[in-house]
């Protein structure tokens, strides 16, 4: 039942958001709109969490926790983006960037990506789960070229190009699966149905389609060397929506991977797929500790931070045991840190007209509620404590040790202090020191703007979980953990 | 009429053809009538302007398209009995199309040949996917398509050409 609430209140509001022309109440709807659906995965969380039992429906939906938990993702982000964009995009309409019918496109849009991302997780369906991905793709394309500027476009156009390819080759290794399972006499896709049978499934043939999945859904996910898109997509984005392409659409790319994996696990065992998470991971995360080292556009750097961060998510994942723990928590905290960045950045970016990390300057006294939360959000987002990122990446390091993994873990802890010392110093550089004199940068302040409500917002999740992660969220991660590891 | 346009129908003919049948053999028998006529066509322009070039344009044409690939083809499926290989062969060449075509249209060619091939993969190898994945899938490809269209629309009115080769704006 919640199930069809969250995707019909998202369609609804992606067809009313068409024809409602005054600005106030179309934001206002969205905002209550996604509220009610943050309200809603709340409640389905707080079912799970009463008895861990998973929901299926017709042979097409299908919620365990697993799933419960990326809803849970999505609907925090969503909301926290769609209040930040109400005064993002009352400021484009001010300033004449779009037009009013353009607003109003722009809302459809990210409710149609709402919809598109909350059905990733919610389908059994294999099939329909490579669809999702695919509409994610092509929606979220349209926001990255929204501002129809020749860099947006390029852009887009790089982001719907490479994705695509990417997202063909993993329905290459959908197909491969459906035919493991054909072999053994099913006829269905369902993922249910390959928890099912998976140890009768062949494993030659599975191993051949996992790297096809993992190559495909693993470009979406930005996993390097299928990274190219990222940061040109996540740096021309409106910001809102950069918020949901790293803090959400890379999560559900990651989260297919991870359906595959179990069962890939169940049928051959964890050293295949987990192998070939460390090596990647390790590999994401070294050549974004390079670039974001050289960076000069400071949502580029965010982007590149992205990348750092999938890589440590696949790593986690490639640690059994304690690691998914780690993995899937990195997962949340990367999503809340991340956001809260961008839209500290977003802040900077609109009150400077740009991104040049070489101009922008003193961003502490120009904008200071903004400039004092993005210096501690860089402390979060580099890993220390006491912010969330810190815990989750102690977690996963944690269970390196305990697998005894020394060399990946050695890597990781050197590519991590060398991003670390990267963004602090980049951040530190535009926070302080002394802001340009001219008057360009008059006319955009921070307070008094549903940008700060959803600064406060996302900034509770990183010092909530910084010390110790809440006792029912560690139960509704291990609960999906739990199915990671069936 | 001329004998030319004649042979220039067949050709239009030819190419509904190969859009209709579903049996590799007759594709390939498709392909092969297709660069026959493409052959004479080429042949009686030779004779036509009295130019020996085309002549021998006209007969490597008929070595090579009309003798030598199909006869590669139908080898490979009597080796493979089956169609697993062509549809790697024809996602693979969709790729190729994708990387080495730099207009932005045939980028989109590029991608709808890999889903060919897929489909003629889903087909050989596991009797289709189920029927409402199947029909869900065309409906994506053709949104996507269109989404597509969108874009190299706004490339052309904002950068004046459709080469990909040179969107170069954003590096690093």
């Amino acid at each position: 039942m919640e199930i069809f609430l969250i995707l019909g209140i998202t369609a609804f509001l992606a067809i009313i958001s068409f024809f409602i022309k005054n600005y106030k109440a179309l934001s206002l709807v969205n905002v209550l709109g996604h509220l009610a659906v943050l309200s809603i995965v709340a409640k389905l969380t707080a079912d799970i969490y009463g008895n861990g039992a998973s929901i299926s429906m017709f042979n097409f939906f299908y919620a365990d926790p697993l799933s419960i938990f990326f809803m849970l993702i999505i609907g925090i982000i969503n909301a926290a983006s769609i209040i930040y964009s109400v005064s993002y995009i009352s400021n484009d309409l001010k300033e004449n960037i779009i037009s009013s019918a353009k607003a109003s496109l722009y809302y459809v849009l990210f409710n149609a990506l709402a919809f598109a991302t909350f059905l990733v997780v919610m389908v059994d369906n294999l099939g329909m789960l490579w669809i999702a991905i695919e509409l994610t793709t092509l929606i979220s394309a349209l926001l990255v070229g929204f501002y129809n500027k020749k860099n947006s476009i390029e852009a887009a156009w790089k982001y719907i190009i490479i994705c695509s390819v990417g997202i063909t080759i993993a329905l290459f290794g959908t197909i491969l699966f459906y035919y493991a399972a054909t072999l053994t006499g099913a006829t269905s896709i369902n993922w249910t149905n390959f928890m099912a049978i998976a140890t009768k499934l062949d494993p030659q043939i599975l191993k051949v389609a996992f790297l096809f999945i993992f190559v495909g859904y693993g470009t979406k996910a930005g996993i390097v060397p299928l990274h190219t898109w990222l940061p040109d997509a996540h740096s021309q984005a409106p910001t809102p929506i950069s918020m949901l392409l790293s803090g959400v659409l890379l999560k559900t790319a990651i989260y297919a991977i991870i359906r595959f994996t179990i069962i890939i696990n169940k049928s051959v065992g964890i050293e295949y797929s987990s192998s070939l998470f460390g090596l990647f991971g390790l590999l994401s995360l070294g050549i974004a500790a390079g670039f974001i080292l050289v960076q000069k556009d400071i949502k580029r750097l965010l982007a590149y931070s992205s990348i750092e961060h999938i890589g440590i998510i696949l790593i986690g994942l490639s640690f059994p045991g304690i690691g998914i723990y780690g993995a899937l928590l990195h997962t949340f905290n990367h999503a809340m840190t991340k956001s809260f960045m961008f839209l500290g950045a977003g802040n900077i970016v609109k009150k400077y007209k740009t991104g040049n990390m070489n101009i922008i300057r003193g961003v502490i006294n120009l904008l200071p509620f903004t400039g004092t939360l993005f210096i501690l959000g860089a402390f979060a987002l580099g890993g220390t404590p006491p912010f969330s990122i810190f815990l989750s990446e102690f977690t996963i390091l944690m269970a390196g040790f305990q697998n005894k993994s020394y060399l990946t873990c050695g890597l990781f802890l050197f590519f991590i202090a060398i991003i670390f010392g990267a963004i602090i110093h980049h951040f530190s550089k535009i926070i302080f020191g002394k802001e340009p004199a001219d008057s360009k940068v008059k006319g955009y302040e921070d307070f008094f703007r549903t940008s700060s409500i959803s600064l406060i917002f996302l900034f509770i999740f990183l010092i909530a979980f910084g010390i110790i992660v809440p006792s029912f969220a560690s139960k509704i991660l291990l609960l999906a953990a739990e199915v990671i590891k069936q | 009429m001329h004998i030319i346009n004649i042979f220039a129908i067949i050709i239009i003919f030819t190419v509904f053809y190969m859009a209709t049948v579903k049996r590799i053999t007759s594709l390939i028998n498709g392909f092969l009538v297709q660069s026959l006529f493409i052959s004479l066509y080429v042949f009686s322009e030779g004779v036509l302007t009295k130019n020996m070039e085309l002549y021998s344009v006209a007969f490597i044409l008929f070595l090579l398209k009309v003798i030598v690939i199909p006869l590669i083809l139908k080898q490979l499926i009597k080796n493979i009995k089956g169609a697993f290989s062509i549809s790697l062969f024809i996602t693979l060449v969709g790729m190729f199309l994708m990387i080495f075509r730099k207009k932005a249209i045939s980028q989109i060619i590029g991608l709808l040949v890999m889903e060919n091939g897929l489909f003629l993969l889903a087909a050989a190898i596991a009797n289709g996917l189920p029927f409402f994945i199947e029909i869900t899938i065309f409906f994506d490809i053709l949104v996507s398509v269109m989404i597509l269209g969108v874009f190299v629309y706004r490339i052309n009115t904002l950068f004046t050409h459709i080469d990909t080769n040179k969107l170069t704006r954003l590096k690093g």
